[in-house]
């Protein structure tokens, strides 16, 4: 049988289970016949109970709170602060892009609005009606003036241009209008007293 | 912040690790705030070596050992003067002490503790009320296996001889 003194030493050991088969094996007959070694080993296993018994529990309330706080009072590194700082120049950069393309927009929109363009979008209205009517009417009437003046041949036929210049020179009333849509020139005349 | 999860998940082990060297639950508290700042400061330079709770174990230990040390209040004993040291302890045979009264042996016990060197008792709580194998506790304390049992026996043979005086006086 092993000495005491020998096996005291794994006694501990044996009490934790962290001797090998062999040993614990070893001590486990020693224990059988030695009261001496079983009493050392129930007062380690008390010690144990004990230490457990007394072991004070934190109050860990606000713990982690107060780790983030100490991370957050942390210097950051040169590397960090560079990438911050960028990305709130990214951020500033970004905005007054949204500002400027926002004041753009505006802008077009009032010269759209205060000028003759305004008045291309306003035709396209209920108000256009009696325009369209009126320009109908005297799109009719220069027709007729236009069959007349057919119906008499005059230097016109020949050379239109310097037809009208004459009598724009002669006679203040004369009226041309310019049909883009009908790819046609209108010219009225009065009628000849 | 995801690190809280971490600080939520391992803060009362790393106390408990701090408690088990400083014996004081402020200085614990403290020091187990740090250990995880020290982790957060240094999480690039973690390796899978070992778990991650064995790291800020580790650091934790670290910190307190150093705390300790720092305040000075023990001779730190090392190695073979550790080892010497259960040589001198006298030797205790004989009856249990469990007769003797609970509040008694539990208030000599917080005593026996606080003259036990920082090593000696970090095995010793980490052990009994961490519950840690002696593997955990020689990765955590960076010591060998063996240290870790010569330590825990002594820190056990000391805490017994102590218990004894009590029971015998």
């Amino acid at each position: 049988m092993a000495e005491c003194g020998e096996i005291s030493m794994m006694l501990g050991a044996f009490e934790d289970s962290e001797l090998e088969p062999n040993e614990m094996q070893e001590v486990a007959f020693h224990l059988a016949r030695c009261e001496s070694c079983t009493s050392i080993l129930a007062d380690y296993s008390t010690i144990g109970r004990d230490l457990r018994s007394i072991a004070a529990e934190p109050s860990l309330a606000g713990f982690s709170s107060a780790v983030i706080a100490r991370i957050d009072r942390l210097p950051q590194p040169m590397l960090t602060r560079i990438k911050r700082f960028l990305g709130r120049q990214v951020d500033s950069v970004g905005a007054g892009i949204a500002w400027g393309g926002a004041a753009v927009a505006v802008a077009i929109m009032t010269i759209v609005m205060i000028t003759p363009y305004a008045d291309q979008f306003a035709n396209r209205g209920p108000q256009s009606t009696a325009i369209a009517k009126a320009e109908r009417a005297a799109a009719q009437a220069a027709n007729q003036a236009a069959d007349a003046a057919a119906s008499e041949p005059t230097m016109a036929d020949n050379d239109s241009h310097a037809d009208i210049s004459r009598l724009e020179s002669e006679n203040h009333s004369v009226a041309v209008w310019s049909e883009p849509r009908r790819d046609t020139t209108v010219i009225w005349l009065p009628d000849q007293p | 912040m995801a690190f809280g999860v971490l600080v939520e998940r391992y803060q009362r082990r790393v106390v408990g690790v701090a408690l088990a060297v400083v014996h004081n639950q402020d200085d614990a508290i403290e020091l187990a705030q740090e250990t995880f700042v020290r982790a957060y400061e240094n999480l690039s330079k973690f390796e899978s070596r070992s778990s991650f709770s064995t790291w800020l174990y580790r650091i934790a230990a670290n910190l307190a050992i150093d705390f300790w040390r720092r305040e000075g209040r023990h001779v730190v004993l090392r190695g073979e003067d550790a080892e010497n040291e259960i040589g001198k302890l006298p030797t205790v045979e004989g009856d249990s002490f469990k007769e003797v009264s609970r509040l008694e042996l539990s208030a000599r016990l917080k005593q026996a503790l606080e003259e036990l060197t920082p090593e000696h008792r970090a095995v010793i709580l980490l052990r009994e009320v961490e519950g840690m194998s002696y593997d955990e506790i020689s990765e955590v304390l960076q010591c060998p296996r063996g240290t870790v049992m010569s330590r825990l026996h002594y820190a056990r043979t000391h805490l017994r001889t102590i218990l004894k005086d009590v029971a015998g006086g």
